[in-house]
C-alpha cells in the first residue's frame, strides 16, 4: 500500500511531468506549475507588516498600499505563467559521445507569441539562461555527463522563469524521448592490436596506428578527409590525399576473446581503443564479440557501427 | 549572482525619491546621513574602491545608533519606526553583495513609502508614492531581466501596477477592516491631533473643513435644540494684531464677573468626546450645570480636567437663552483691543454703518444688511489676503468663510467702540436618526461673534449666517454636500483676468477632487464600511468575504484570459498577411502548391508577372524575415509587410 502510494506520487506529473514524447512540446497551463520563491515568501511577510502598520494606525493609504502590492504579487503568478505559456519545445539533434564525456543534447525553443520572453532559464544537468525576443528562436545545448556505455536518456528537462519580479517561479518539467548513444570509454594505455595472423600481428605491432607513407595522390571521391594533405591544400597547390601503406593488405580481428582485462567493461574498453586506432591508421578490421561478428572494413560508417556494437553490447 | 550596474542605479534612484519627503518628519541629522550614505553608495558605483569594508561598515552603524539615541523619541511608534527603518535602509545600501541583498533593500524601502502615508495622506502623496512603488517594481523586473531596459521595466510595472489597481480596491473596499485594540495603539510623544486651535487666521479653519472625524457627540435626555441654536462653544478668541486672534491671557476672573441668568427651555444631554489634543469641551451654548471634572472659564468655555487619549463621557445642561449681565474692566478691555489706528476707508464705512446717535443694536443690524445686500460670498477657498486681510476681505475680494466674516464683524464693531469678540467652536451637528444622537465633526467648525450690549450681556451674532444661501459656493457642512447641492463656481464681477478666473476654477476643482479624496479614501473605516456596504446588501462579515473572493476570482479569470490568450498572435498576422498576398497572386492564375516554398514560389511568380517583380520579392523577403529569422519577430517588419501586401495592386 505504501510502496503503491511512493510510486503514484513519484510518477506524478508535477515530479516527472508529462509522459516522454518525441513531438514539439507546447508549454501550455497543463505543463506549466508554478510557487513562490523564498523571495516572494519574504515579500508575504513585508505585506503582512505593511497591514500591521495600516491597522494598528488605521491608515487608509497604508491599507491602500497594502492591497495594491498584494494585488501585484497575486497578479505576478499570472504574468509569471504568461513567461513560459505557448513556448515551444523541441528536441534537437544529440551526437554520440564516449562514456566520461559530457553528452549534448541539442534543444531549439520557439517563442511562438509576440512578447518577449525575458529571462527564461533551462535545466538538465546545469542551469542555462537565455532571453527570446518577440516570435523568436533559440537553439541550445543541454550538456549531461554520462558515466556508462549504453543509452544514455536525457530525462527530465527543465524550463523556469521568475519573470518578471523573482517572487514566483514558474517552471515545466518535459520528457523527450531523447537518448544519446555513449560508446564505452577508450582505454588508456595504448596496448599491442591483437595478434591474429603472423603477418598481420607483425604488422600490427610494428606499425600500430602510422602506416608507411607511401606518398601523395591526387585526391579521389572516397577518400578520408583525414588524408587530405591540407598544407599542401593551404599554399594553393590543389587537393592532395596521403596514401599510406595500403590496409588491404591487412585483415585485422579485434576479438573480445583476445582482450585482457578483469572486467567486461575493461576489455570493451580495450577493444574501443583498438577499433579507434585502427581507424585512425586506416586498416581494415572486423570485430568479434560473443555473439556477434562485423567482417573486416574500413571507414566512418563501419567505426560507427563496431563503436555502436561495443556501446550496446 | 551579481546584480546589473544599471538596476542599481535604478534602485538608489527610487530611494533617493521615497526618503525624500520624510524631510519634515525625521530629524535633519539623520535626513542628511540617509544622503549622504545614498550619495556614497552612488560614487561607488564608479569607483567600487572606495565603499566602505568591514570595519568602516561597523563604524558607520555607530553613527547611525548614536544619531538615534541623539534623537531619542522611545522605540516604538511611528516617529521611531520611521528613523530606524530610514537609517537601517541607509546602512543597508552600504553592503550589496547579491540579488538578495537588493531585494531586501526593495523591500525596507516599501515599508519606508508606507510609513509616509502616516503623516500625510493627501493625493498627491498617494499619486507620489505610487510612482515610487512602481520605479521599485521596474527595479524588481530589471533583476530578473538579462538585460534590463529601463523603459520596457517602467512600461511592465505600471502594467502591473495598472491590472493590480481594481482588485486593490475591491480589497479596500471589501477586506474586513476592525479597529486595532487600544493597547495596540502605539502613541508619539508629540503626536499632533486635528481640532480647534488656539488661534484663528482667516483661512485656518479650511483645514478643518475638509475632516470628516468625529468630535464628539450629544445624547439629549429630552428635546433637541433647534438647528439654529446648535453653538457648541470652544475658546475666546479677542486680543488681535490685525492678522491673528488669539486668546486672552488672563481666563479666570471670575470673582469679579456676574452670575449669567439662565432662562427658558433648558436642554439636559451626555457629551461624548473623542480622543482630542486640547482639553476644551464643546457645550452647547451656555453651560450652566456641567460634571465634577468640568470648570468654566471666565469666557464660559467648559475646560476639563481628564486623560485626553480616552472617549470621555460629560453630563452638560445648557441655556440658549441667558443674560450674562455687566462687563468687567478686564471683558471690556480685551474686547475693544484695536491692533492700530484703524484706515480712513474703514472708519468712513463705521461712520456710514453706525449713523449718528443710534444704539448698538442698530449698527449690528446695519452691518449684517451690509454683508446681505452687497456682493459679499461665501466660500472655502477664498483668494489669499495676506496684508491687512480685514480690509482686502471688505473692500477688494469679498469672499470668504466663516472666520473671515467673524474678524470683520468684530473689527467693525470695535472701531465702533462697542465690545465684541470672537468665538471658535462647532456649529450644527448631524442628527443619527439610529441613535438619535447629534454627531459633530471637525468639518462643523465654526466662527462667530459675541457682542456686549447694555442690560442683554454678551449676545451672540453669527455673520456668516446673514450671507443669502444662494451666495454660498460650497457649504463646510458635509451632508449638505451630500444632499447634491449644487456648487457654483460664481463669476466676479470685480476686474479679475480671465486666467485668473480659471485659476480659481481649477482651484475649486481641485478642492472638490480633495475633498471627495478625504471623504471617500481618507475616511474610510469600520463604521463606514459597514455602512456603505449595508447599502449595498452586504450585512455581515460572511457575505463580505464571499463578495471579496467572487469579484476577486472573476477578475482573475478576465486578466488571465487578457494574458495568457495572446499566443500565436504574431505568427497568425504574418500568415494572414501573406495568405492575401497568395490569394491576389492566384486571381492572376499563379497558384502556389502545396509544397512550395515561399522562395521557389516567388521565382515562379516574377517569371510569370515580371512587371511586378520588386514587389513580389520584397514581401517574399520580408515574409521569410518576420516568420525564420533567429532576430525574432519586430513589429515594424510586420506592419511594412501588411502595408505591401495591401498596396500590391495586380
Amino acid at each position: 500500500m505504501r510502496a503503491e502510494l511512493k510510486a503514484r506520487f513519484k510518477s506524478h506529473r508535477l515530479f516527472a511531468g508529462e509522459p516522454a514524447a518525441d513531438a514539439p512540446v507546447i508549454l501550455t497551463h497543463r505543463r506549466i506549475f508554478i510557487l513562490p520563491t523564498l523571495r516572494g515568501l519574504s515579500f508575504v511577510v513585508v505585506l503582512i507588516l505593511l497591514w500591521l502598520i495600516a491597522f494598528v494606525y488605521n491608515n487608509n493609504l497604508a491599507y491602500l498600499l497594502t492591497f495594491l502590492l498584494g494585488s501585484v504579487f497575486f497578479i505576478t503568478i499570472l504574468h509569471t505563467v504568461k513567461s513560459l505559456s505557448g513556448l515551444s519545445v523541441q528536441k534537437g539533434r544529440v551526437h554520440p559521445v564516449f562514456a566520461g564525456e559530457a553528452a549534448g543534447f541539442m534543444l531549439h525553443l520557439n517563442n511562438l507569441s509576440n512578447y518577449e520572453r525575458p529571462q527564461l532559464s533551462v535545466t538538465l544537468d546545469s542551469t542555462e539562461m537565455l532571453s527570446l525576443p518577440a516570435a523568436g528562436k533559440a537553439m541550445l545545448s543541454l550538456y549531461s555527463s554520462t558515466h556508462k556505455r549504453g543509452w544514455h536518456h536525457a530525462g527530465k528537462i527543465t524550463i523556469a522563469s521568475c519573470y518578471p519580479l523573482g517572487l514566483f517561479r514558474a517552471w515545466s518539467p518535459i520528457r523527450f524521448d531523447f537518448k544519446v548513444l555513449v560508446y564505452p570509454k577508450p582505454a588508456m594505455q595504448e596496448s599491442p592490436f591483437p595478434d591474429t595472423s603472423p603477418m598481420a600481428a607483425s604488422y600490427g605491432i610494428n606499425h600500430k596506428g602510422s602506416a608507411d607513407f607511401y606518398g601523395l595522390q591526387t585526391y579521389q571521391p572516397g577518400d578520408s578527409i583525414k588524408h587530405i594533405h591540407w598544407k599542401a591544400f593551404a599554399k594553393g597547390l590543389g587537393v592532395y590525399s596521403k596514401h599510406y601503406g595500403d590496409g588491404s593488405a591487412t585483415e585485422l580481428w579485434l576479438d573480445f576473446q583476445q582482450t585482457q582485462g578483469a572486467s567486461v567493461e575493461q576489455r570493451l574498453s580495450q577493444l574501443c581503443r583498438w577499433v579507434l586506432d585502427a581507424e585512425r591508421a586506416n586498416l581494415r578490421y572486423g570485430l568479434v564479440l560473443p555473439g556477434l561478428s562485423l567482417a573486416p572494413d574500413n571507414g566512418a560508417a563501419h567505426s560507427i557501427q563496431c563503436l555502436e556494437a561495443l556501446a550496446l553490447f | 549572482m551579481k546584480p546589473h550596474p544599471r538596476s542599481l542605479v535604478f534602485l538608489l534612484f527610487s530611494l533617493g525619491l521615497i526618503v525624500f519627503p520624510h524631510v519634515n518628519h525625521i530629524p535633519v541629522s539623520i535626513f542628511a546621513y540617509f544622503y549622504l550614505l545614498l550619495g556614497w553608495r552612488w560614487f561607488g558605483l564608479w569607483q567600487p574602491a572606495y565603499l566602505p569594508n568591514k570595519s568602516l561598515l561597523l563604524l558607520l552603524t555607530l553613527i547611525g545608533m548614536a544619531l538615534l539615541y541623539r534623537e531619542y523619541q522611545g522605540l516604538f511608534g511611528r516617529d521611531a519606526g520611521t528613523r530606524l527603518f530610514v537609517l537601517a535602509l541607509g546602512l543597508k545600501l552600504m553592503e550589496i553583495n547579491r540579488e538578495r541583498d537588493l531585494y531586501l533593500i526593495s523591500f525596507l524601502a516599501f515599508i519606508v513609502a508606507a510609513s509616509q502615508f502616516l503623516y500625510e495622506q493627501n493625493l498627491l502623496m498617494g499619486a507620489y508614492i505610487l510612482l515610487v512603488c512602481g520605479l521599485l517594481l521596474a527595479t524588481l523586473i530589471g533583476l530578473n531581466s538579462q538585460d534590463p531596459k529601463p523603459i520596457g521595466a517602467l512600461k511592465t510595472a505600471s502594467l502591473l501596477l495598472a491590472q493590480a489597481l481594481p482588485m486593490a480596491i475591491v480589497l479596500f473596499v471589501l477586506f474586513p477592516r476592525l479597529e486595532a485594540p487600544h493597547w495596540m495603539l502605539l502613541q508619539d510623544k508629540q503626536q499632533t491631533k486635528t481640532g480647534l486651535s488656539e488661534q484663528m487666521e482667516p483661512g485656518s479653519i479650511t483645514d478643518l473643513g475638509q475632516s470628516d472625524e468625529l468630535v464628539f457627540r450629544v445624547n439629549f435626555a429630552g428635546a433637541m435644540p433647534p438647528p439654529a441654536q446648535r453653538y457648541w462653544r470652544g475658546p475666546v478668541l479677542s486680543q488681535t494684531d490685525g492678522k491673528r486672534w488669539t486668546q486672552a491671557k488672563n481666563k479666570d476672573f471670575g470673582q469679579f464677573m456676574a452670575q449669567p441668568e439662565f432662562k427658558g427651555q433648558r436642554y439636559q444631554y451626555t457629551l461624548l468626546m473623542e480622543p482630542r489634543a486640547k482639553n476644551w469641551v464643546f457645550a452647547l451654548d451656555l453651560p450652566a450645570e456641567f460634571s465634577g471634572a468640568l470648570r468654566r472659564n471666565s469666557h464660559y468655555q467648559l475646560i476639563s480636567s481628564d486623560n485626553l487619549d480616552k472617549r470621555t463621557e460629560y453630563q452638560i445642561s445648557s441655556y440658549p437663552a441667558y443674560n450674562t449681565g455687566f462687563i468687567t474692566r478686564t471683558e471690556y478691555d480685551n474686547a475693544t483691543q484695536l491692533p492700530g489706528e484703524p484706515s480712513a476707508k474703514i472708519k468712513q464705512l463705521v461712520n456710514q454703518l453706525q449713523g449718528v446717535n443710534h444704539p448698538p443694536e442698530f449698527m449690528i443690524e446695519q452691518l449684517l444688511t451690509y454683508f446681505r445686500t452687497e456682493d459679499f460670498h461665501y466660500t472655502l477657498t477664498p483668494p489669499l489676503m495676506e496684508d491687512k486681510p480685514i480690509e482686502t476681505f471688505l473692500f477688494v475680494t469679498r469672499y470668504g468663510f466663516c472666520s473671515h466674516y467673524a474678524a470683520a464683524f468684530v473689527y467693525l464693531m470695535r472701531v465702533a467702540h462697542i465690545p465684541a469678540r470672537v468665538v471658535t467652536g462647532y456649529q450644527g451637528g448631524e442628527v443619527n436618526p439610529v441613535g438619535n444622537f447629534l454627531e459633530v465633526r471637525q468639518a462643523d467648525a465654526h466662527a462667530w461673534a459675541e457682542v456686549w450690549l447694555t442690560n442683554k450681556g454678551w449676545v451672540r451674532v453669527d455673520p456668516t449666517a446673514a450671507i443669502a444661501p444662494e451666495r454660498i459656493e460650497k457649504n463646510v457642512n458635509l451632508d449638505a454636500l451630500e444632499m447634491g447641492r449644487e456648487i457654483r463656481f460664481s463669476a466676479l464681477t470685480e476686474q479679475n483676468s480671465a486666467v485668473y478666473h480659471w485659476l480659481k476654477q481649477a482651484n475649486q476643482l481641485w478642492h472638490l477632487v480633495d475633498y471627495q479624496w478625504q471623504r471617500w479614501v481618507i475616511n474610510y473605516n469600520t463604521v463606514n464600511q459597514l455602512k456603505f456596504l449595508s447599502s449595498l446588501g452586504i450585512a455581515n462579515l460572511q457575505a463580505m468575504l464571499s463578495w471579496l473572493v467572487g469579484i476577486i476570482g472573476v477578475l482573475t479569470a478576465i486578466l488571465a484570459g487578457l494574458l495568457l490568450h495572446q499566443k500565436n498572435r504574431a505568427i497568425n498576422q504574418t500568415l494572414r498577411s501573406y495568405q492575401q498576398f497568395c490569394q491576389k497572386l492566384a486571381k492572376q492564375g499563379v497558384v502556389r502548391a502545396d509544397h512550395e516554398g515561399a522562395k521557389d514560389f516567388a521565382e515562379r511568380a516574377i517569371t510569370q508577372l515580371p512587371e511586378h517583380a520588386t514587389a513580389i520579392a520584397q514581401i517574399t523577403e520580408r515574409f521569410i524575415a518576420l516568420r525564420y529569422s533567429r532576430q525574432g519577430f519586430i513589429r515594424e517588419d510586420l506592419q511594412q509587410l501588411q502595408y505591401w501586401v495591401r498596396k500590391l495592386k495586380l
